[in-house]
């Protein structure tokens, strides 16, 4: 059956969901995500779950279904968790609703794990959600990665929902490296950044494949998001990050980078959106988004948003599309580095910046190895 | 070594070039010289294939071979190099990875064995040395925040690590404090070996006190007008530009 007809009306959610409505190509966060005929296609449920998982070092979803939790980390399923009613995708609801399994991690001390998916079904539908809450004054990191392996005509609804607590920080790094065709994964997620809390988020989405993440990150007093996010995808994929951060409280700070390589017919979004709340006085707010089209057929939608509710802050924003600087290419070219090189050259320079920004050296190498290989 | 013939050179719509004809001899240093928009710079973008100009008529004979339908990587394995008057900034691209990629590329194509990369690090040192640059501009990202004498001292890097047989200098000598322009002056006369060829491209005469000119050309609107010995830079230092006739 398609997606829709597995959703119960009677859920507590589902007024959320209906007041928004079954997102459709009007639907902005939408627009250039074809998710109305991902919805109606016919899959099979998949609601396997597993409660009985190995303790080990990282955490491990295999289809859905939890194999190994990092034993340093206090963990729940399908626990009461707090959902937020105002979030402004109705897919946020559907996957609350549809999630067969919900793992709750609480992280009470200084520690750095992984969450790895690994999607490999044909055919079916797979929802779940994580939520995470950070307990205060402490630094948390999380290593996000996907797999898929024969996986085809499949859906993954997941999400996110992240408490960082107090004078806390927490590094999120979402490496989404997949080539897989008609592998839809959509991620719908809550970030809420308390009072003098840090979220630093970096987003890695390369390859054919296609993916939307949404993004509702609050922030409070002192809280602070920055967020960067690389996008490098090729062939018919349709990839990108819906990003929403609400400055709620005052000398709230936020910082947005977005840099976009776009081959073959692929298309990159990058829908943006800061609000700075009447009460939020003092806000710093920035956002950039540049984009590289490298074929004829690529496209870019960028559409970052300021909307502002006070006078007392300093916001800029900024979005470029273009093709690679030509004066750059003929200079190396004209030391004999060929054409092919050359482009891979001034394309590595343009992502670099942002991969360069992740201080755990492991994960950077990584990523840049996955990049190089994707390019 | 190069016979430029009868060249005819566009920018865009505009017809820079306008039947140039230039012989550089093997072995020796030639300088042009020309009042502003003569089309100087344009002349060695032609050599060297820039996106920006089209020849519309005439040859550049490089070793007997015309060039002209030639790509911009080929005439540089090819042993042509030109030093930017204004050397582009490329954030992201480290110097030295970038040179080792063009060494490394220019010996495939002479069929020789690749520098590693601890003798490429030794090399660079020696050079950089050479230069009095400072070891950290081999770390950071290509010409990305050098100052205008560490651009021009960086172009000259690559033209000692590339080793060129021709060599075409773009107002080198331009913004440099008189350290910088010795060690500029030093690395030109380091290459100068008498089987190189040189094409100095500037508007004073205070290079020329350090690297001593076989020939010099003016240039004036799209044609040679006049090619001589050193005494043609002193007319032009005394006298301008207008005291210089046309060679029929």
């Amino acid at each position: 059956m398609d997606t829709l007809a597995l959703i119960d009306t009677t859920h507590p959610l589902y007024s959320n969901f209906d007041a928004l409505g079954v997102p459709n190509t009007k639907t902005e966060q939408y627009k250039n995500f074809p998710i109305k005929p991902i919805l109606a296609r016919e899959y099979s449920y998949n609601t396997e779950s597993n409660l009985t998982p190995n303790a080990g070092t990282n955490l491990v979803m295999h289809n859905g279904m939890l194999l190994e939790y990092p034993e340093e980390i206090d963990i729940k399923f399908n626990e009461e968790f707090h959902t937020d009613k105002e979030h402004f995708d109705s897919l946020y609801f559907m996957s609350h609703m549809l999630s067969t399994t919900v793992i709750t991690l609480k992280v009470h001390k200084d520690c750095s794990f992984e969450i790895q998916h690994t999607l490999c079904e044909q055919d079916s539908l797979t929802a779940y959600r994580i939520a995470l809450e950070v307990d205060e004054n402490i630094h948390v990191e999380v290593f996000e990665s996907f797999q898929t392996d024969k996986s085809s005509q499949a859906f993954t609804l997941y999400g996110l929902d992240v408490h960082v607590s107090n004078n806390s920080t927490l590094r999120w790094i979402r490496n989404e490296n997949r080539a897989d065709k008609e592998t839809e994964v959509v991620g719908s997620h809550k970030f809420n950044v308390a009072k003098q809390a840090t979220l630093v988020l970096h987003s890695f989405d390369f390859g054919s494949a296609s993916s939307l993440h949404l993004y509702k990150i609050d922030l409070a007093q002192y809280a602070s998001c920055n967020a960067s996010h690389l996008l490098l995808s090729d062939k018919d994929a349709r990839r990108g990050n819906v990003v929403h951060i609400n400055h709620n409280e005052a000398h709230a700070k936020s910082t947005q980078e977005a840099r976009s390589i776009l081959k073959d017919n692929a298309t990159g979004i990058f829908d943006a959106k800061i609000l700075v709340a009447h009460d939020a006085k003092y806000a710093s707010a920035s956002q950039n988004s540049k984009a590289i089209l490298l074929d004829e057929h690529a496209h870019m939608y960028a559409k970052p948003q300021l909307e502002i509710y006070t006078d007392e802050l300093e916001a800029s924003h900024g979005s470029t599309i273009g093709t690679l600087d030509e004066d750059a290419l003929f200079y190396l070219l004209s030391r004999g580095i060929s054409m092919q090189e050359s482009r891979k050259m001034l394309v590595s320079a343009f992502a670099n910046t942002l991969i360069d920004n992740i201080p755990n050296q492991e994960y950077a190498t990584k990523i840049h190895k996955e990049f190089e290989n994707s390019l | 070594m190069i016979d430029i013939k009868n060249i005819h050179v566009d920018i865009g719509e505009k017809s820079i070039l306008k039947g140039v004809d230039l012989s550089l001899e093997k072995g020796k240093v030639h300088v042009l010289m020309g009042t502003n928009g003569s089309g100087k710079s344009t002349l060695t973008k032609a050599i060297v294939g820039h996106y920006d100009t089209t020849v519309t008529k005439g040859e550049i004979f490089y070793n007997n071979k015309n060039i002209v339908e030639l790509s911009p990587e080929q005439r540089a394995l090819e042993g042509i190099f030109l030093s930017f008057q204004n050397p582009i900034e490329i954030a992201g691209v480290n110097n030295a990875y970038f040179l080792r990629t063009a060494l490394n590329a220019k010996e495939r194509f002479d069929g020789k064995k690749e520098t590693n990369a601890a003798s490429f690090l030794r090399l660079m040192k020696k050079h950089v040395s050479q230069l009095g640059m400072h070891q950290d501009m081999l770390i950071r990202s290509l010409n990305d925040g050098f100052s205008g004498g560490e651009k021009k001292r960086n172009e000259i890097l690559q033209m000692e690590v590339l080793q060129p047989d021709l060599i075409l200098l773009d107002e080198i000598d331009s913004g440099l404090d008189i350290d910088a322009l010795k060690a500029v002056a030093d690395g030109i006369n380091r290459m100068r070996d008498g089987e190189r060829t040189f094409l100095i491209i500037t508007h004073y005469r205070r290079i020329l006190d350090y690297v001593t000119p076989d020939y010099v050309h003016i240039l004036q609107d799209g044609q040679i007008v006049k090619s001589g010995g050193f005494e043609l830079v002193d007319i032009l230092e005394s006298q301008g530009y207008q005291a210089i006739q046309k060679d029929i």
